[in-house]
């Protein structure tokens, strides 16, 4: 019984809106504009979000890189006792250098690391091999080199295997910096890896631990690279490592440095939604006026109503009907918007400027979630309600011989 | 003996309106058994229309006992009263009162909608009642505006006999329509009331007052005379 009032309420409700077409569709359109917003937004910065902290977790959830600050240099007895600290897997020096190398008309900036190469393929399991192999520890000529360093902007071959690659690169020695060049010879590139985060391996030149000496001149090492036996662990490890090298040595975790971009999403995600929710409050005094309007209009026929048996109650269930069902309607139209939205939002692209010369363009899918879609379905439906419960209380409440005397 | 539908016991109602008190009813008490035909008649202001709302229990009076079926009213919730507005009472309105964006048989059935009837329960409910109402059953999926003054009181007496009250209360029911529609509307009256339906009319005219059994004079708030009607001077007898 209760069922069929309620079917019948709503019939009226949408025969009222479609009465009042342009009323109804202005204020649907101000309804539509806090979901919308809000979809859109929320899954451009959770899709961005999400990539960036895939790429990075991509580069080693259980990596830990150290860094000597300062003058401090590592020594065989720091690695010994790291290897030995509980959680570390492994633990193995490198090398590194920046250089510039020429990819057809282009100089690139690529990063050469001298490191045991299976470790860099034990860390980052998103990293594989196109073509070529792996050079041995004992082939200190031979590099791996990134799919960027292999190939031209526009997908062309420059460098194939078995070809030599020249490495530009400032060596730095005591007060004064001397122009180096040295040559590798290609042994296997490396499948595109994408992104650009912290670390490309795109732009990477790996070349086997003992080159680092041997071939890039380099008497210390230039940091330690950690595995911790599982994700779980990296924070102790990276707590352990802190207390130890305190002011002598940078940490980096690529996990922690994740945890930093969830907090600043959420961040992000955070104000994006309290901006958003002005545009629902907006919507709380347009769906307030209309439904006024509409109640003051209709004082006679409420009366009637009311003469006919209808209580306070299922007159303002009534009214209170027409201002959800636009929320319904507005709520839909503005999360498939909000949806369509952020899919256009999201193809243009995201760009970050590393340096004056190098920008990278990110482009990420927007992530539509359950919660950020339930989220603005519940929002504008607390819109319909919250706009049409004054003016439905008040009408409800008049006395139906003064409703009936209303011109 | 026929019983008490309505009993109203020294009504008083007074309005406050920006501080000045106008007393609309002075102290009534009336009658009214099932299966009556009454009239009340009266000038403009003498509290016709606040009485007809008290008896219909869309108003409370200031003072006094208003008894529908043996229930006193006053002490009933708005929501009780409602109920049995819904139940008990049917409206005839001087401006018909019809919502012109509904059709015809969403007018009548309107009264039933709180009763959660299913539709097509009411479908035929409204139809029977149209057409007791001498209305046709073409109208029903016209609009109210669609049809002539006279067209719409009779949708209107449909949509107050609908739900089967037990009394009809008819403010001005002539007031607004041509004499061939006023002669439609009382002889509905009259018929409704020879199969027993209980009904007040409020009326200006004569003509109409004469068609019933008992005619209420009221002035000043005051219930001052009680005249039997002569029927050759009804409306329908011309």
């Amino acid at each position: 019984m209760f069922l069929q009032f309620f079917l019948d309420i709503l019939r009226m409700a949408i025969k009222v809106l479609t009465e009042r077409r342009t009323r109804a569709a202005l204020t649907i359109a101000g309804i539509a504009l806090g979901p919308f917003a809000l979809v859109m937004i929320s899954s451009v910065v959770d899709g961005y979000g999400e990539y960036i902290v895939s790429q990075v977790e991509g580069l080693g959830q259980n990596t830990i890189v150290l860094f000597p600050s300062g003058d401090y240099k590592f020594t065989e007895s720091d690695l010994n006792s790291i290897r030995s600290m509980p959680g570390v897997k492994r633990a193995e020096p490198f090398y590194s250098i920046q250089g510039q190398v020429k990819v057809g008309s282009e100089n690139k900036v690529v990063f050469v690391y001298a490191i045991p190469v299976d470790l860099i393929f034990e860390s980052m399991k998103g990293l594989e091999v196109e073509k070529g192999s792996i050079p041995s520890e004992s082939e200190y000529l031979r590099a791996l080199v990134g799919h960027k360093v292999a190939y031209s902007d526009d997908g062309g071959v420059v460098y194939d295997i078995g070809d030599v690659v020249t490495i530009t690169y400032l060596k730095p020695g005591g007060g004064s910096s001397e122009v180096r060049r040295i040559s590798v010879v290609v042994a296997g590139v490396m499948k595109e890896f994408g992104g650009a985060f912290i670390l490309s391996p795109d732009t990477m030149v790996i070349l086997p631990l003992e080159a680092g000496q041997k071939v890039l001149g380099l008497s210390s090492w230039s940091g330690i690279y950690i595995l911790a036996e599982s994700s779980d662990v990296v924070s102790d490890v990276v707590r352990e490592l802190q207390s130890r090298y305190r002011g002598v040595a940078d940490i980096i975790s690529f996990q922690s440095i994740a945890n930093i971009i969830n907090s600043v999403i959420g961040a992000v995600n955070f104000i994006s939604f309290a901006a958003s929710l002005s545009a629902f409050a907006v919507a709380v005094a347009g769906v307030a006026s209309t439904m006024i309007t509409s109640v003051v209009e209709r004082t006679r026929e409420i009366g009637v109503l009311k003469a006919l048996g209808f209580k306070d109650g299922e007159v303002l269930l009534m009214i209170l009907a027409e201002s959800i069902v636009m929320s319904i309607i507005g709520g839909l139209i503005g999360i498939l918007l909000g949806v369509v939205g952020a899919q256009a939002l999201a193809s243009r692209g995201f760009v970050i400027s590393i340096s004056q010369q190098n920008t990278i363009v990110i482009t990420a899918p927007p992530k539509v979630t359950s919660f950020n879609i339930l989220r603005a379905t519940a929002l504008t439906l607390l819109v319909g309600v919250a706009g049409g419960l004054f003016p439905a209380y008040r009408a409800a409440r008049i006395p139906p011989a003064v409703a009936l005397r209303y011109e | 003996m026929r019983g008490e539908v309505l009993v109203l016991e020294n009504v008083v109602k007074v309005y406050k309106a920006s501080g000045v008190e106008t007393q609309a009813l002075k102290g009534i008490s009336l009658k009214i058994y099932r299966g009556d035909f009454i009239a009340i008649m009266g000038p403009s202001g003498s509290g016709k229309t606040t009485l007809l709302n008290i008896m219909g229990l869309l108003d409370k009076p200031t003072s006094g006992r208003v008894l529908i079926d043996g229930i006193e009213a006053s002490r009933l919730s708005s929501s009780e009263l409602a109920r049995i507005r819904n139940y008990k009472i049917g409206f005839v309105f001087q401006f018909f009162n019809l919502v012109n964006r509904l059709t015809v048989l969403e007018n009548i059935e309107m009264p039933l909608i709180p009763r959660g009837i299913p539709r097509p329960k009411r479908v035929e409910m409204a139809t029977v009642a149209l057409i007791k109402a001498a209305g046709d059953p073409s109208w029903l999926p016209k609009k109210p505006n669609q049809l002539s003054g006279g067209q719409q009181q009779r949708v209107a007496i449909a949509r107050a006999i609908v739900g089967e009250p037990e009394i009809l209360l008819a403010d001005e029911p002539t007031g607004n329509i041509d004499t061939a529609s006023s002669k439609i509307v009382v002889n509905t009256f009259k018929k409704l009331n020879e199969a027993g339906a209980t009904i007040v009319v409020v009326t200006h005219n004569p003509e109409v007052a004469h068609c019933t059994q008992k005619i209420y004079i009221i002035r000043d708030g005051l219930l001052m005379n009680i005249i039997n009607p002569d029927p050759s001077k009804c409306i329908l007898s011309a």
